[in-house]
């Protein structure tokens, strides 16, 4: 549909020479008329199509990766390369602990430091995703000779993995569409605010590169359905490995996967593609992910992985069927066959769940899954996960915040997908509203969500654009007589056959519109980014009276005083709010932490603080306490200090485990 | 020997007081008993009068009481949830009753509630100026002085909360608290069995190649059922309980369909804004499939122009009102200077 690289401006084609260039005879004629040549040949530099788009192909996808960390970067250039929250405290000291002592020290280390008396096993409790990959990139940067401080590594692990998922997005909307919707999505997962919520530099938490492995193992897993190539399929499985490394949301795949897969099923589209995919990643990824010594034996233990397995088995049954339909000529006894086999597939595999149940051995969904199928069971039974505001339900404001028009846009794609179902739209449909649904339950799923939702509303957007702009670029037809030719009646559709001089117009503005709202779009995203989601909240801002603008320093003033001026075995006990950050800054051993294993040691924490000073004092000489490290709003208005804690959600865990309601 | 006299009168006084108490005792009991088996869940309704006569400090009580407060004009308020609390009392009344049976908590403990018209005397009496309000009056001649209510942090809101209020005030446990089930055994078990029978036969038409479960259609308005049900907010609804409209608080005449404020949304908010959002997405996909098929080129103008102003229109409809519900005021960054 573009005008073809032959018809230049000029009217010339490619030719090595142009006009006006006169052969020279003289000895160094040959030098000269080399120059000539070349010369005019750089003049006259003209791509072919295809090289033109390759071109401005790759330079967008430049642009994307860059603006992608760019655009995360408000919060070290207005304060400091510095870790964001509480949660990446914890994951940079573990990653100091790495590069310092190696892997195998990591791997079997026992935290001393924190949780005293108890300690903590951390190489058997944490996912080592994370920090194995900035403790990689540091020494890959450290053999190339560039002496980087593993603090600026771990801050700027995430917008480069961010950049990364970009591109992944790339891939996956070339796949699931064409390169356009590609570079659409590319886009929107670039800037998106569901995303950047938690990947902006600094906030070295195990989501940063948890997406990336997300939509890595997504991308490779359709990509080995659409293919049904073995090779694609191991790469799923290790995409799904490094998922499983990285954060505790894999469960989301090991389920998303089977629930596909029967979609399938249930519509018809078995394929030996498909079973090879499936196979191949469950068996493999299954495997690997046991080498994660937190996830251990869940994939054969945990009813949260038995829908795999349900659907592994089921998948064979299928292939049986489909096996011995091909062998049998007679379909009266496939169909006696066919009796048998359900029967006895659903039978035996009904009986194994209700072993596995009933003796114990595949154990129910954990509290933490639990709450996202019946989301009233937390408030009722597990205060302590109900209590985290990134817990609560979303609000329709919400959705608007992190998504924009993506939210509104959405239907649009679903659309366009319904229209055009290939095996890779129907897997997008499904990941797009399962995590939406999810994203509805807890505000901080919306991160899961995000990728969806911008692959489809990519969908919708580049196919709208492409329908106007192929109106666009239509030539204005010949008006010839009213006779109804075969090729006017083919082009009727687009309504060329009659000359509408309304058609381009119509197109013109509505393009117009689009990118108006597109504008708009980035607007919205970069004042999003750059107001809500940059503030690392060791450091606070506040504006005087006046204007001017002052920075908070208290926390780590706090904690490198405790590093100063207290002796290195002194126990510090504080609200587990700020064990981690007391741990990585402080240098000192701390009572609880943010990682909440042990809600009784929490309780007795909450109930030091909150009982009169002589009570109080007992229970801390028997944990053996030197320092008591309160937070204190104050002056300032910091609203979420301990005295504000206090009135709500404390008292309630330290009730705990009686029957208890939140006060609100 | 006056001195003996006087004491033997007090003393024959003290005794008569004393039966003629044990006899009102009696009968008060025998009431409350009585009352407490008419109603439906152990909770005796108390207005001035009964109170006076149950709760007289002239005669000591043999038991103690334990008073909810409660106001059915109140019971529209969302936040404070009375009804709900009233239900669990009346949950902790009925497991007190049920596990005191025969034994030496029983006639021990009454379960009482007063409600705000019936007995205003009685809210002024102890002083109660907020809901919801549970108090404990303990056994002998003491008056309004001596009850001692329910703290809130102590005790949470449910009937385990109460149940150990009044463990803790009187000694007398209240027993396990049983909740009806949603639906009772018999009915799951027909329920299963009927899913059994039928399992076979809808599944065979499930199936096969027409059924409904290959029409891209209905998984498509299932889709957009999800889509809908998500984003504008419903899990939200359900699990906050919102209610579709509330009072406005300075004008109870009006009703408030929109909540200001981010975080919070109450049911109408959320229905409408979905149907924006869905709307234009629809329109979208309207316009690019279903309208080129329509013959009329001016009809499909028509449409098109339509479709086009409704997105347009709904698109700052939802921008407006996010921007009025979070104030937020989205705006790009023009660089104001050059350093």
């Amino acid at each position: 549909m573009a005008s073809t690289g032959k018809e230049t401006a000029n009217g010339q084609s490619a030719k090595a020479m142009g006009p006006g260039t006169t052969p020279i005879t003289a000895p160094s004629a040959a030098k000269a008329a080399s120059w000539e040549s070349y010369y005019s040949s750089v003049k006259n530099f003209k791509l072919k199509t295809k090289q033109q788009e390759l071109l401005i192909r790759i330079a967008v996808l430049v642009l994307i990766y860059i603006l992608a960390f760019a655009c995360r970067l408000f919060s070290v250039l207005r304060y400091e390369s510095v870790i964001h929250e509480f949660d990446p405290y914890f994951n940079y000291r573990t990653t100091l602990y790495l590069t310092q002592k190696g892997f195998y020290e990591f791997w079997n280390w026992f935290d001393y430091e924190s949780w005293y008396p108890l300690g903590r096993i951390v190489g058997g409790t944490l996912y080592p995703g994370l920090m194995v990959t900035a403790a990689i990139l540091y020494w890959v940067l450290r053999f190339l000779s560039l002496a980087v401080h593993i603090k600026d590594v771990c801050v700027l692990t995430a917008p480069f993995f961010a950049s990364n998922t970009a591109m992944v997005a790339y891939f996956f909307g070339t796949e699931l569409r064409d390169r356009g919707t590609g570079l659409v999505a590319a886009i929107l997962l670039a800037i998106c605010p569901g995303y950047i919520s938690r990947s902006v530099a600094g906030s070295y938490d195990n989501e940063a590169v948890a997406i990336f492995a997300l939509l890595l193992t997504f991308y490779l897993f359709v990509k080995a359905v659409n293919t049904g190539s073995l090779a694609w399929s191991l790469g799923a499985a290790f995409g799904y490995f490094y998922m499983v490394s990285a954060w505790g949301g894999y469960i989301f795949i090991i389920n998303l996967l089977p629930i596909y897969v029967l979609v399938l099923l249930v519509t018809g589209r078995y394929s030996l593609r498909l079973y090879i995919a499936y196979s191949s990643v469950y068996i493999i990824g299954m495997l690997l992910a046991m080498q994660i010594r937190f996830v251990g034996y869940q994939h054969v233990q945990s009813g949260e992985h038995m829908a795999a397995m349900g659907v592994f088995f089921l998948m064979q049954v299928f292939y049986l069927v489909e096996y011995v339909k091909k062998q049998l000529g007679d379909p009266k006894l496939f169909k006696a066959f066919l009796r048998v086999t359900v029967t006895l597939a659903v039978g035996v595999g009904a009986l194994a769940l209700i072993v596995g149940l009933a003796t114990g051995y595949i154990s129910p969904w954990t509290g933490r899954f639990y709450s996202l199928l019946d989301p009233t069971y937390a408030k009722i039974h597990i205060p302590i996960i109900a209590s985290v505001s990134e817990h609560q339900p979303t609000a329709w404001s919400s959705f608007m915040f992190d998504f924009h028009i993506l939210s509104i846009l959405f239907p649009a794609g679903l659309y366009f997908c319904f229209k055009n179902l290939t095996d890779g739209t129907i897997f997008i449909i499904i990941y797009g509203l399962t995590s939406l649904y999810f994203a509805g339950v807890m505000v901080r799923l919306i991160l899961v969500a995000t990728p969806a939702v911008c692959l489809i509303s990519a969908i919708a957007i580049s196919a709208t654009l492409k329908n106007l702009s192929v109106l666009l670029r239509e030539k204005a037809p010949v008006y010839t007589s009213t006779k109804i030719t075969a090729k006017q009646k083919a082009s009727a559709k687009t309504g060329a056959d009659q000359p509408l001089p309304f058609q381009k117009e119509g197109a013109f503005l509505l393009l117009l519109g689009a990118l108006y709202m597109l504008i708009n779009f980035g607007f919205h995203c970069t004042w999003v980014t750059s107001e809500a989601y940059s503030s690392p909240s060791i450091v606070l801002a506040a504006r005087q009276s006046n204007g001017e603008r002052v920075i908070f320093d208290d926390f780590r003033e706090a904690y490198f005083w405790l590093q100063h001026n207290t002796p290195p075995d002194a126990k510090v006990m504080s609200w587990w709010d700020y064990g981690y950050q007391i741990t990585a800054m402080g240098n000192r051993t701390v009572i609880v932490d943010n990682n909440t294993w042990n809600n009784t040691h929490i309780a007795t924490v909450g109930r030091a603080m909150a009982s009169n000073e002589d009570d109080a004092y007992d229970i801390m000489r028997q944990l053996d306490v030197d320092y008591v490290l309160v937070v204190f709003g104050g002056v300032t208005g910091y609203s979420s200090d301990d005295i504000n804690k206090y009135g709500n959600w404390n008292l309630v865990i330290l009730l705990e485990p009686c029957c208890v309601t939140p006060i609100v | 020997m006056g001195v003996r006299v006087v004491a033997m009168v007090v003393a024959m006084v003290v005794a008569m007081v004393g039966l003629v108490g044990a006899d009102v005792n009696e009968d008060r009991v025998a009431e409350l008993v009585h009352l407490q088996s008419q109603s439906k869940d152990g909770v005796v309704r108390m207005d001035d009068k009964k109170f006076r006569r149950f709760a007289s400090p002239d005669v000591p009580r043999p038991y103690a009481l334990i008073i909810f407060f409660d106001a059915e004009q109140l019971w529209g308020q969302q936040e404070l949830r009375l009804e709900e609390f009233r239900r669990e009392f009346g949950l902790a009344a009925t497991a007190y009753i049920r596990h005191n049976q025969g034994g030496s908590g029983e006639r021990k403990v009454f379960f009482c509630d007063v409600e705000f018209r019936e007995a205003q005397g009685i809210f002024r009496l102890f002083d109660v100026q907020t809901l919801p309000h549970v108090r404990h009056m303990p056994p002998g001649s003491g008056d309004h002085q001596a009850s001692v209510d329910m703290k809130a942090n102590e005790s949470p809101r449910t009937a385990e909360g109460i149940a150990g209020f009044v463990t803790a005030r009187t000694g007398y446990e209240c027993g396990d608290i049983e909740r009806p089930p949603l639906m009772s055994r018999d009915r799951v078990l027909v329920l299963l069995g009927l899913f059994l029978v039928a399992a076979p036969f809808v599944g065979k038409k499930l199936a096969a190649p027409g059924s409904p479960l290959r029409d891209s259609r209905i998984w498509m308005a299932g889709a957009l059922a999800i889509y809908f049900f998500s984003v504008s907010g419903g899990m939200h609804n359900i699990i906050r309980k919102m209610p579709l409209f509330m009072q406005d608080r300075n004008d109870p005449q009006k009703l408030v369909f929109f909540y200001h404020g981010s975080g919070m949304q109450l049911g109408t908010e959320g229905f409408v804004v979905g149907f924006l959002y869905t709307i234009v997405g629809l329109f979208l996909g309207f316009i690019t499939h279903i309208a080129p098929n329509v013959t009329s080129k001016n009809a499909q103008r028509i449409i098109m122009i339509f479709a086009i102003t409704i997105s347009f229109i709904a698109v700052r409809k939802v921008i407006s009102l996010d921007n009025w519900k979070t104030g937020y005021r989205i705006h790009a960054f023009w660089p104001s200077r050059w350093m």
